[in-house]
């Protein structure tokens, strides 16, 4: 089912740890200059772990925003403001639109920084109480969303590492439904204690930097950070007169059903998710330019997803690559974040490096290993998946008044 | 033209005898600030093996999901989406305990594995080898209403023709005390704090039907003159007149706090109908709405709104007309469901 009217993106936001606005993270993309980097904010005995943290401490983000030392926030949420601050700005949204505009977020590791910090505290004494109610998801959501005023409704979605692109699709239907003219959708999720351990515990983490497709990939190396598109119809970019940066083409969500933390030998679920989206574009395969893979470097990833890719593009494989490598995996911001770099690449004419990529492995694609400068792109397919084989891809394209 | 939304089956497993519907004539009445549900014969949905790699949630979920599957006789849902406020908060502690006690070198993979809030959604995937859209929503005391308000605009756009909807958390003694100590339960006043596990099967198709769901609407923060217009708005896509609404659902808990945010909505909403509750029945839990739903497609479908459910009113709830599902959280988050019946 195609789209019976277009879906158009006027703004977007972006903190990661290769740049905290979307014009650092485009330099950084073309000069391949990766985040990746030895633990330097997150307090863990596991420093063995390269990760791509955001190179801004809390108390930091907290002063950019003009949040005062004793109002309890959360990394995840902090992350969350900088990136939206730059969304709305970036599509002329102010505080007197926000009652019409909706906000959706995805994060799954919500307020677990200070929870791992306070746990003990919360068992045993009342010193940290406000810290028990940041914990949760929709708090993450409701703190970023309230510093800029009375959004018209806010939900958070919770797919793991998919939640920003799924939180992507709920906006696309509210605008497609008539329920809402703009709706302000990504996520945001900050590296924890908890997840690094429960990655290592699985022994997914490489103490290299990571190498997405490559023979030699063991593991993923984790990231964080925050990014937000406004998704907005038609009707509402006339009125306003703003800009249209790219249009939401396609998107598609399906399940692996396969097992709680590993993907299916044949990417079922990865080919339905990208399949869904190409279709509800109205495309070809062989008309998509440039694939922005999940590929996180683990060995039962980069495999699943190539087969998914080789079965829906056969010998037509558009170029791919994994920015993951730049960012590490940035788990449930990772759909939004990743998103906004191909819109900076379909904007600038680039395809975007994979980097640290050595050697072909079997039944694995080969992405392109350096950043291509002056390629003209018209359609993006940019993939999530997240654990439980709960898989999305969205298609986004350059917008050509008809 | 609207195409109708019915929902199909509802089941439950609560702090109420499970998987039956023993709470409208002869509600179990609690008089402690906190309790776990009661739980069923899981043997009936699962073997001992798969069962005892799973928590409370995961088997309830199982349950519910399996017993409205099959009640219905839709066993691939083009949809399942599920709401949860603390997801799979039992695995969650127990990583989290593990970290902060013993430190970051021995820590096995198990509970970190069942410990994200989309393992609900995705093991139920697995079990019906569904490989259709998949969401999970976790946005405190509206995580399963905006499970709904998903598969609502996704029936709106005919992307999918049914769906199973859940609203799922458990409530482990350690973390009660935490949110105790927030001040979310346990409060003086307050109805038991339970868990929940509700699942509801929506479809287009009539067969069977329980109720029709006409509209939905979620909002943040609304002025007065927002709720009328929203309020007004959802009846004329329902095709009522505001006298068509028979009664008023409401998620009173006897929260101070809570109690006083719905009769300020109430207001808002401009109508001047009965009110039920059902929190003093199944208890306060993030996705306790849920059992909200499933309690008020219970009484349109048998025409029976249970005495004890009256929460305040001059009139007796009409059963053959609709009824305004109203919920919130913190008194921010607000979501408006209006049912049909259609048995007139």
């Amino acid at each position: 089912m195609t789209l019976e009217k277009p879906i158009f993106i006027t703004g977007a936001g972006i903190v990661s740890s290769i740049g905290n606005d979307k014009k650092s993270v485009l330099a950084s993309l073309l000069e391949e200059k990766s985040g990746i980097a030895r633990l330097e904010y997150l307090k863990t005995g596991h420093k063995e772990f390269p990760v791509g943290e955001v190179k801004l401490s809390d108390k930091e983000m907290a002063g950019i925003l003009g949040i005062k030392d004793n109002i309890p926030t959360t990394r995840t949420s902090l992350m969350g403001m900088l990136a939206l601050k730059e969304a709305l700005d970036d599509a002329s949204i102010n505080a007197d639109d926000l009652p019409e505009v909706g906000f959706i977020s995805g994060t799954t590791v919500g307020g677990m920084d200070m929870s791992e910090q306070f746990y003990l505290d919360f068992l045993s004494n009342d010193t940290k109480n406000e810290y028990i109610k940041t914990h949760d998801c929709g708090a993450c959501t409701e703190m970023i969303a309230d510093h800029f005023g009375t959004f018209g409704f806010t939900t958070t979605i919770s797919t793991a590492c998919s939640s920003a692109a799924n939180a992507i699709i709920l906006g696309a239907n509210a605008i497609r439904n008539g329920l809402a003219d703009i709706v302000v959708v990504g996520g945001s999720e900050c590296i924890t204690k908890f997840h690094l351990n429960g990655f290592n515990s699985l022994m997914i983490l490489d103490k290299e930097h990571c190498r997405p497709f490559c023979d030699t990939r063991a593991g993923l190396n984790l990231g964080e950070g925050a990014a937000f598109i406004v998704l907005e119809s038609r009707e509402s970019v006339l009125k306003r007169g703003v800009e249209i940066k790219a249009e939401l083409k396609g998107y598609g969500n399906a399940c692996d059903a396969f097992h709680q933390t590993a993907s299916s030998p044949d990417g079922e679920g990865a080919f339905l998710a990208m399949k869904e989206a190409i279709e509800m574009a109205g495309l070809q395969p062989s008309e998509i330019d440039y694939i922005n893979a999940h590929g996180t470097g683990t060995p039962n990833n980069d495999h699943s997803e190539s087969q998914a890719m080789k079965r829906l593009f056969g010998s037509d494989m558009p170029p791919v690559s994994s920015t993951k490598s730049f960012t590490g995996h940035t788990t449930s911001a990772s759909g939004s974040i990743e998103l906004v770099m191909c819109m900076l690449a379909l904007r600038n004419n680039f395809v975007p490096g994979n980097l640290n990529w050595q050697k072909e492995a079997d039944g694995v694609v080969v992405p392109v290993t350096s950043t291509r400068s002056n390629t003209p792109l018209k359609n993006i397919l940019c993939n999530s998946f997240g654990f439980g084989g709960n898989d999305s891809s969205l298609l986004i394209s350059k917008w050509e008044e008809q | 033209m609207r195409k109708p939304i019915y929902i199909r089956g509802a089941e439950q497993v609560s702090i109420q005898k499970p998987l039956c519907e023993e709470w409208m004539e002869t509600p179990i009445v609690y008089d402690v600030e906190y309790t776990r549900s009661i739980d069923p014969d899981f043997k009936q949905f699962l073997s001992p093996i798969e069962a005892r790699r799973m928590g409370k949630i995961l088997k309830r979920a199982v349950a519910t999901s399996l017993r409205t599957i099959e009640k219905c006789g839709v066993k691939q849902p083009d949809a399942i989406i599920t709401g949860t406020g603390l997801g799979c908060i039992e695995n969650t502690e127990l990583f989290l305990d593990a970290l902060c006690k013993e430190g970051e070198e021995f820590l096995k993979p198990t509970h970190f594995m069942q410990s994200t809030h989309n393992t609900i959604s995705s093991l139920l995937a697995i079990q019906t080898k569904t490989h259709g859209y998949n969401v999970t929503y976790a946005h405190k005391g509206i995580s399963f209403d905006s499970a709904l308000f998903d598969a609502y605009m996704q029936f709106l756009l005919g992307k999918i023709g049914s769906a199973l909807i859940g609203g799922h958390d458990e409530m482990t003694p350690s973390y009660f005390t935490l949110l105790k100590k927030a001040g979310y339960l346990g409060c003086e006043g307050m109805v038991t704090a339970g868990e929940t596990a509700v699942s509801i099967m929506l479809s287009s198709a009539k067969e069977d039907a329980m109720c029709e769901i006409s509209s939905m609407r979620m909002l943040y923060s609304p002025t007065d003159a927002k709720i009328a217009s929203t309020i007004e708005k959802m009846l004329l896509e329902s095709n009522l007149q505001s006298d068509g609404i028979g009664a008023i659902v409401t998620g009173v808990n006897g929260n101070k706090a809570n109690d006083e945010a719905y009769r300020h909505i109430i207001e808002a909403t401009r109508l001047n109908v009965p009110r039920l509750k059902y929190k003093h029945i199944f208890g306060e839990s993030y996705t306790a709405s849920g059992l909200g739903l499933y309690a008020a497609a219970h009484c349109l479908h048998k025409r029976e709104v249970p005495a004890h459910m009256i929460y305040e009113g001059d009139k007796e709830p009409q059963t053959g007309k609709a009824m305004l599902l109203i919920n919130h959280s913190d008194g921010k988050t607000i979501t408006f469901t209006l049912i049909k019946s259609i048995t007139q």
